[in-house]
């Protein structure tokens, strides 16, 4: 009878103090990783675990080359935290303006229908169509000139070296003429 | 100190304190100033290991820094492990160097070190003669690092021999902590250690 007395009591204790455990994991769920107060500015890493921005920020300061989250050391980023908005979020202020700045939301963009960005003729203006423009150029000078051992340069008095004289001149107005026509079009 | 610093080992100290580690007496912290900038900590041997039944004090500074750099931490207690200086106390853990997250603690640190006493990283040393000896003369590392324990932090195993080797050397006028130094770098070696006191 003793025995069943003392197992009750022992059992009411048990889960008395699973409760106020449990009180206590509650106030403990949104505590910073880096302060340990709860966390103000909240982001939260790709790996899970939350931090006050400012706290996060410092950390990923002291140390730039070797960014990983101070939990699990999962590599970890500025651009990569994502920050958590309350509902009760009673300052109406931008945390962003605060410094230092908590990153953006991440919102990934629909897939890109564009490859390459330079082939958007449209609405690419100057600097896009001469990019254009000098593209086969830099593929000629790379692709077909590759491997070749170039020949020595003639004399400068052989009819050799007049031919090739011309030859550079008729190219560099073809370029001049290329470039100009790529301006007015 | 940054404010930041000061909070935290105020929360990090009541979190040790409360910790069922400290119930069971592993690790214990203690303030040395007020300033909260020094402490003292303390850990208990691990069982199964030369240390058992020890008791080792730790010297801990809290870097202004703190939590974004590690505390320092050395041992106040002579201790024979190849990852602790013998004559120092410093220690080569990579979590107190590198290997620092801030989200690690007090009583990580100190459960860490503890481990440490547990399993030695011999190819990674901070005591270079300890490391050789635990390579290539294990036993006697362990009897050497029982005997420092028994010695220097309350280990209730005695090295009854080496006692006597020690005794043997402080009746010739040695300095007995010198004498212990020479003779566990000698693998116990009498007239090699007596050496080793003269020409140093």
């Amino acid at each position: 009878m003793s025995a069943t007395a003392s197992n009750q009591s022992t059992g009411a204790e048990g889960g008395a103090s699973g409760s106020s455990e449990d009180a206590h994991q509650d106030s403990g769920e949104y505590e910073c990783n880096i302060c340990l107060d709860t966390a103000k500015d909240a982001v939260v890493s790709m790996c899970g675990h939350l931090f006050c921005w400012p706290c996060l920020h410092q950390w990923l300061e002291t140390r730039p080359n070797r960014q990983t989250c101070p939990v699990c050391k999962a590599g970890i980023s500025r651009d990569k935290v994502i920050p958590l908005y309350g509902r009760n979020n009673t300052s109406r202020e931008d945390p962003r303006d605060k410094a230092p700045p908590r990153p953006q939301g991440q919102r990934s963009e629909p897939e890109n229908n564009g490859a390459f960005p330079g082939f958007n003729f449209g609405d690419g203006g100057f600097q896009m169509s001469f990019g254009i423009g000098a593209f086969p150029f830099g593929f000629f000078a790379s692709n077909f000139n590759m491997g070749d051992t170039r020949p020595p340069a003639p004399g400068p008095e052989t009819p050799q070296a007049a031919e090739e004289q011309f030859l550079s001149k008729v190219f560099l107005y073809v370029a001049m003429l290329f470039i100009f026509w790529l301006l007015i079009a | 100190m940054a404010n930041i610093a000061v909070q935290r080992i105020k929360r990090e100290f009541k979190e040790v304190v409360k910790s069922e580690e400290v119930a069971e007496c592993h690790i214990q912290v203690e303030l040395v100033n007020d300033s909260f900038t020094e402490l003292k900590g303390q850990i208990a041997g691990p069982p199964d290991t030369p240390y058992e039944g020890a008791t080792f004090n730790l010297e801990i500074k809290i870097p202004e820094t703190y939590p974004f750099n590690p505390p320092k931490v050395k041992f106040l207690t002579a201790i024979w492990h190849p990852n602790i200086s013998s004559v120092t106390g410093a220690i080569c853990l990579d979590i107190l160097k590198d290997q620092w997250a801030a989200a690690m603690t007090l009583r990580t640190v100190l459960l860490s070190l503890q481990a440490l006493l547990a399993a030695a990283e011999p190819d990674d040393p901070q005591d270079a003669v300890v490391a050789k000896q635990y390579k290539e003369n294990h036993p006697i590392f362990l009897k050497t690092a029982r005997h420092w324990a028994n010695i220097y932090a309350g280990g209730t195993i005695r090295e009854d021999d080496y006692d006597n080797r020690v005794i043997q050397l402080k009746n010739m006028g040695f300095d007995p902590h010198k004498a212990r130094v020479a003779l566990s770098t000698h693998n116990w070696n009498v007239e090699r250690a007596m050496e080793h006191i003269l020409n140093y």
